[in-house]
């Protein structure tokens, strides 16, 4: 019996022993398949580690997908088993790279085969039709073997995709049968993944400085445009645009050439940039109606290698105006004061010739040009003198309390007989209570006498009118005048902040047209019309006048109607 | 040369450098007749039928290329030789006026009578022998 049991219990030891066994062995080969799947594991993250990697320390932060792309193939034997690893990328300008890396020796009709399957996919990858002939094509690795009449049998595309926008395909392809799984494809399709997102990160940031960057030169105010070193026109802003004429919105070089044709030659100057590294200047390029100066330099990449050429067009046409202006400004002072004194030079010498004092009206003549010569020379000179004080900041104002009616009734009587030889009225409109107003009256009365002075001047037939009255603050001008009962011709509405003493002179001549009405406050053009004018003066005076008034801290101001006649007014903040 | 009947126009707009030149010229025994302006000028290059015009260049009105044109287009007055009276500064213009016709050039400021003289003389003489006109360019930096 206790046999028996004996034999029972050990049996059933040893079937529990088997049992434990088998369950340690199954437990111990599920744990090395674990392992082993582990090391597999490992050994992907490691590769995709490794790749990743390498692809950062061989590319850097290049956006050039190409290279991206032959990084992986390259670095894929480790992974894979493959007979042919190729790419088809959209490149630049459209260009469509092919290129296949023979890992194993395979026909000419292999590769064909892979590369009608890859244009197929990127076409409708793409939506857009992929020729043959739109083809770069390179192949690399070892050479390719007629009598292999293998086909491929595994295969397998990844896109390459670049912000959303598919540029290409990826193809790994092998002669032998069920190669690629799952587990293969996914790797691959990671690391393209990662290297895509890098790129379009990096692209997006790259867009964004060249956001800055292309914004800047668009609103730059001097025209800028690129060329590569192949000629090509890469960037152009609208002032290069305006500049030369160019209306259309993509422009080749030879745009930009054909408008500078018969002025300069460009191209020759960017070549000799290009090629001797150096800035080139063209100090005066005249377009039709704008003087340039032209800045050619070499634009180099981080390697020091010659990437093209910057032009800069510098606008010019102010500085050469003002330039040709103070040339003309110093002739015509250089004419208008040597012809009098030459003239007086002369007269004098016949003076002294004793039969010239026989003859007693000729005599007189000759005494009198030269009164009246070096009267109008010494004007000048007051003149001149004046704006260069005016211009050097060392006009000064002697202000005192001034009363504005005897101030006009002064002008009037000093006035009125000219005008009455000129056959014209003069009268006066000043309005009752004007305060007494701090102003330098020898000055301010200087101006009125230049304002009556060319009014008579300028004025065949009709009255002049001198006129001044407060103007209060926010009060229309249009209204005030009228309510004096004048009509301003011209007249445009004023208003002010403050309280304002306006003095005004208006004429009934032939009025001032828009665009001469600026030139009269210019020294430069004044003196330039005075000298090829019939009318006497050193036109200066307007010049004089200005400085003046803005001494004051006042504005002065014309108002003309052509054959209404025209109105020249100050207006001066009131100081009492 | 009979002086007395040589005839010279003088086209000025400074009213007192006219008077000097008649003068000066009447002095010198030529007969003269003066013009304020380039209108002036042409009408009376027709009407006063001069052997010589002097014409300023920077005038009123019509200025001294304007009239040297007028002149030189009207057969009536075109072989009338061309004395241009200049500024230092008015160097562009005297090389116009050359190639439009006129014989010679004087410089108003500091001239002398008798520099004026001789230019006048020479000028009518070259016109008496038919020699071709001279072109004298100026320099351009006066």
């Amino acid at each position: 019996m206790f046999e028996q049991q004996s034999i029972q219990i050990l049996s059933t030891l040893a079937i529990y022993s088997v049992i434990v066994f088998i369950f340690i062995w199954i437990e111990n080969r599920r744990m090395r398949n674990n392992l082993i799947s582990k090391e597999h594991e490992m050994q992907r993250r490691m590769y995709e580690v490794s790749i990743l990697k390498e692809l950062g320390d061989r590319i850097g932060y290049s956006l050039n997908v190409q290279k991206i792309v032959d990084v992986i193939t390259g670095s894929l034997r480790k992974l894979l088993d493959y007979s042919t690893v190729s790419y088809l990328l959209i490149g630049d300008e459209g260009r469509i790279i092919f290129h296949c890396v023979l890992e194993e020796s395979v026909s000419r009709q292999f590769i064909e085969d892979v590369k009608t399957r890859m244009i197929t996919g990127l076409s409708i990858l793409s939506s857009r039709e992929i020729k043959q002939n739109e083809l770069d094509e390179s192949i690399s690795g070892t050479i390719t073997d007629e009598s292999n009449k293998a086909s491929p049998k595994s295969f397998f595309n990844i896109p390459v995709v670049i912000n959303d926008m598919p540029v290409g395909l990826l193809n790994v392809s092998s002669t032998k049968d069920g190669l690629y799984k799952e587990e293969e494809m996914s790797i691959l399709y990671t690391i393209m993944n990662q290297a895509s997102t890098a790129v379009s990160k990096l692209e997006n940031i790259l867009n964004q400085e060249k956001g800055k960057l292309n914004s800047m030169v668009e609103s730059m105010a001097d025209g800028v445009f690129m060329v590569d070193t192949r000629n090509r026109l890469l960037v152009i802003n609208p002032a290069a645009k305006t500049m030369l004429g160019i209306t259309k919105t993509q422009p080749t070089i030879f745009d930009v050439l054909d408008q500078l044709s018969s002025k300069m030659d460009l191209r020759t100057k960017i070549e000799e940039s290009i090629k001797q590294d150096k800035l080139i200047v063209e100090e005066q390029l005249q377009l039709s109606n704008t003087v340039l100066r032209v800045l050619i330099s070499q634009v180099k990449d981080v390697e020091n290698e010659p990437l093209g050429a910057v032009i800069l067009f510098h606008d010019i046409t102010k500085e050469k105006a003002v330039e040709k202006m103070r040339d003309d400004f110093t002739s015509m002072m250089v004419h208008e004061l040597r012809s009098p004194l030459t003239g007086i030079r002369s007269i004098a010498n016949l003076l002294k010739e004793e039969k010239i004092k026989n003859e007693q009206k000729k005599y007189q003549e000759f005494i009198d040009l030269i009164v009246s010569n070096s009267g109008s020379m010494l004007d000048l000179v007051n003149d001149l003198l004046d704006v260069a004080k005016l211009e050097a900041g060392k006009f000064q104002l002697m202000r005192r309390p001034t009363n504005i009616a005897d101030l006009v009734k002064m002008r009037v009587q000093s006035f009125e007989s000219l005008a009455a030889d000129n056959h014209l009225t003069l009268e006066s409109k000043v309005a009752d209570q004007i305060p007494m107003v701090q102003i330098d009256d020898n000055k301010i009365g200087q101006v009125l006498n230049n304002f009556l002075s060319n009014a008579i001047k300028f004025t065949q037939k009709g009255k002049i009118i001198i006129s001044a009255f407060v103007m209060k603050p926010h009060e229309s001008l249009i209204a005030k005048v009228s309510s004096l009962g004048m009509m301003w011709p011209g007249i445009k509405d004023l208003t002010f902040n403050s309280d304002q003493l306006v003095l005004a002179v208006i004429d009934s001549g032939i009025g001032i047209p828009e665009q001469e009405i600026s030139k009269l406050f210019n020294k430069f053009t004044q003196l330039e019309q005075s000298a090829a004018s019939e009318k006497k003066g050193t036109g200066l005076g307007l010049v004089i006048t200005k400085g003046i008034v803005d001494a004051h801290g006042g504005k002065v101001g014309v108002f003309s109607e052509a054959g209404k006649g025209s109105t020249f007014y100050c207006t001066l903040p009131v100081i009492i | 040369m009979d002086q007395k009947k040589t005839k010279i126009l003088v086209v000025e707009d400074e009213e007192i450098l006219l008077t000097a030149l008649t003068e000066e010229l009447k002095q010198e025994g030529f007969e003269v007749a003066g013009a304020k302006d380039g209108v002036e000028g042409v009408e009376k290059s027709i009407s006063e039928h001069p052997d010589l015009i002097l014409l300023d260049l920077v005038m009123p009105r019509l200025d001294g290329i304007g009239a040297l044109k007028q002149m030189k287009d009207n057969p009536q007055t075109k072989e009338i030789p061309v004395v241009i009276l200049t500024n230092l500064s008015d160097y562009d213009k005297v090389s116009d006026a050359l190639s439009l016709g006129a014989m010679d050039y004087l410089v108003k400021a500091n001239y002398r009578l008798e520099e004026l003289v001789t230019k006048i003389k020479t000028v009518l003489e070259r016109r008496q022998s038919g020699m071709p006109t001279l072109n004298v360019i100026p320099p351009t930096n006066g």
